[in-house]
């Protein structure tokens, strides 16, 4: 942990080396992501509510899995560049190291100018919560904050498992993206609004619907209209940290496919 | 276009037959046309890459079993690759490196100095290591594989790129660590000067397999069987015919003529040719070792008697090869080989 937070400290300065590259990408990141949720604003000008959510609602979704993706995106984004280390042989130098493999590329590229994309979440999440009248009590504080830390978890394992698919296709496979920047847009609805395949995807296989979908439902105290178990609105935590354990597993299997061939 | 679709499977061997034992404290270099596996074999001995088959024991661990133990063992310098953070000063990479390898801060403080005395760092290392010369960056390059005081270092090319200044001081570094410190120094190197001065034993590696293991000198016993003897005439004329020797060259009255110590002497070729013409004055050469390596590179390119490729870089998949280790000591390192 304190190498982490040491490694992390000098790509902070590495990056305030190049300040105003620096704030102009991260005011970017916060505009680029915040148009997005221009059109959502657009959407409801049209429909008062989608699939019977009102927009502070789905506002309340849409900064929740932002800023879950956010956190993630930020402090964990080494899986991303994990094809462009291998193209450039830099992952050797990391197992030439007395770290886990892992926690090395877990802290190897921290970006900081993804912090435009917290600050966006933050942001949508602060509008959301202005808009409802939520009654507020210790276990929907609990939940919240337990569902921010969970989602970044869940999504953290996505790139882990799209990372390690890499050390067999050298490439980022795009369907990595579509789960993860995907990801990101589909927590952002209501998950009514999908196709019952595609729910049970993300409910079962990846664990998405406990990004945002399945704790709002606690908070915003709202029926499940698809019926899951009332308990899973709860169960964020665990997921997230089975989800993690399986991408683990996942990496040691693509590190070991490495040291096998060299790709 | 097909085979833009459908790549391929390609079996690749990159080592078939590398077996070689490093005693601790010793300084060996390891030289091989490129392509000739010398790279697999050091990132098998690094816990890189895993040998799918064989043995591999690094100070008496292996390295892909025990990958963590082996690195806090092992320093490693890629001559191409830096493993320098690239925007900071380079005192922060070797900050960092302190905290990676857990190095105490006395001794830290101790190696630093020490390195940059002898390296002479003092005047930038608070300079970001993008702004460093290519001397400098491997003058840092090598002090933060050496920070934490590993008993056994690898180099890979160290030396490529640089000025003769900036070599000189590299070997003198090297020399001395391997000297005080008994650090065991395995070398790759294209610069035959690098294995010249420093190392008392040479291995060279083609096709993925150990052609030469032995002293430097030995091997112009063994390769260096020709010599030329440089004859320089009273006047120019046309190349002299001496029995058992060619000229190669010829140079107004001066002529280079070639002869194989094991069919002839130079005082026979002397003879014959002082018998032809009037000889003012005579020279005879040793091979360089580097002419030696490159005969020996040539022989073995035209056997290819394995089924290594050169140049493959991209094959879809690479067998490692076999390589199988004996005991090994407690401190060095020790591969084997296993016929296959």
């Amino acid at each position: 942990m304190g190498l982490y937070v040491t490694l992390i400290r000098a790509q902070i300065s590495a990056q305030l080396q190049y300040r105003a590259s620096f704030a102009i990408q991260a005011v970017g990141q916060f505009l680029a992501t915040f148009t997005d949720f221009i059109m959502l604003l657009l959407l409801f000008q049209r429909f008062p509510s989608i699939a019977g959510w009102t927009l502070g609602e789905v506002a309340f979704l849409y900064g929740l899995g932002g800023l879950a993706f956010g956190i993630s995106d930020l402090l964990c984004g080494g899986f991303d560049g994990l094809s462009k280390m291998i193209r450039m042989g830099t992952f050797d130098r990391v197992l030439i190291r007395p770290v886990g493999t892992f926690a090395q590329v877990l802290a190897g590229d921290v970006q900081f100018r993804r912090v435009g994309r917290v600050v966006q979440g933050v942001v949508t999440l602060g509008f959301a919560l202005s808009l409802l009248d939520i009654a507020w009590s210790a276990p929907k504080i609990a939940v919240l904050v337990s569902a921010i830390v969970a989602g970044a978890v869940i999504f953290t394992a996505i790139w882990v498992i799209g990372a390690a698919i890499t050390f067999w296709t050298v490439e980022t496979s795009e369907v990595t993206n579509v789960f993860t920047y995907g990801g990101e847009a589909l927590v952002s609805y209501p998950m009514p609004i999908y196709a019952e395949g595609i729910r049970r995807f993300f409910t079962y296989v990846v664990p998405l619907v406990f990004v945002s979908y399945l704790p709002a439902l606690f908070i915003l105290e709202r029926p499940d209209p698809l019926g899951l178990p009332p308990v899973l609105q709860l169960c964020s935590p665990i997921v997230a940290v089975a989800f993690l354990l399986v991408a683990r597993v996942c990496w040691a299997f693509g590190v070991r496919h490495y040291q096998g061939t060299g790709s | 276009m097909l085979r833009f679709v459908r790549r391929k499977a390609v079996d690749v061997e990159a080592v078939a037959g590398v077996s070689f034992k490093v005693g601790a404290g010793e300084m060996i270099g390891y030289v091989g046309p490129n392509g000739a596996g010398k790279s697999t074999t050091i990132k098998m001995l690094t816990g890189i890459l895993q040998p799918s088959g064989g043995r591999v024991r690094v100070a008496g661990l292996d390295p892909a079993r025990q990958r963590l133990e082996v690195a806090k063992r092992i320093g490693v310098v890629f001559g191409q690759r830096s493993q320098l953070w690239w925007d900071l000063p380079l005192v922060d990479s070797f900050e960092l490196l302190r905290h990676i390898y857990r190095v105490p801060a006395d001794a830290y403080r101790q190696r630093l100095a020490y390195f940059t005395e002898l390296l002479e760092l003092g005047s930038f290392l608070e300079t970001p290591v993008r702004q460093l010369s290519l001397g400098q960056r491997m003058r840092g390059d090598l002090t933060a594989s050496l920070l934490h005081a590993p008993p056994v270092l690898f180099l890979d090319e160290p030396s490529i790129g640089l000025d003769v200044v900036a070599k000189a001081r590299i070997r003198d570094l090297l020399a001395q660590i391997n000297r005080d410190q008994g650090v065991t120094i395995l070398l790759t190197t294209h610069d035959m000067a690098d294995i010249e001065r420093l190392c008392s034993r040479m291995l060279i590696i083609d096709h993925g397999r150990v052609i030469y293991d032995g002293g430097i000198e030995a091997i112009r016993e063994q390769y260096g069987d020709e010599r030329t003897v440089v004859v320089d005439l009273a006047e120019a004329g046309p190349p002299l015919t001496v029995p058992d020797a060619t000229v190669t060259r010829t140079d107004g009255p001066r002529q280079w003529l070639r002869f194989r110590r094991s069919e002839t002497t130079a005082a026979q070729v002397v003879a014959s040719v002082a018998a032809t013409a009037r000889l003012r004055d005579l020279t005879i050469e040793e091979p360089a070792i580097e002419d030696i390596v490159r005969g020996i590179y040539e022989r073995g390119d035209r056997r290819q008697n394995t089924g290594v490729r050169r140049g493959e870089t991209s094959p879809v998949s690479c067998l490692l090869g076999e390589v199988v280790a004996s005991v090994a000591p407690v401190h060095g390192l020790d591969v084997d080989r296993r016929d296959v």
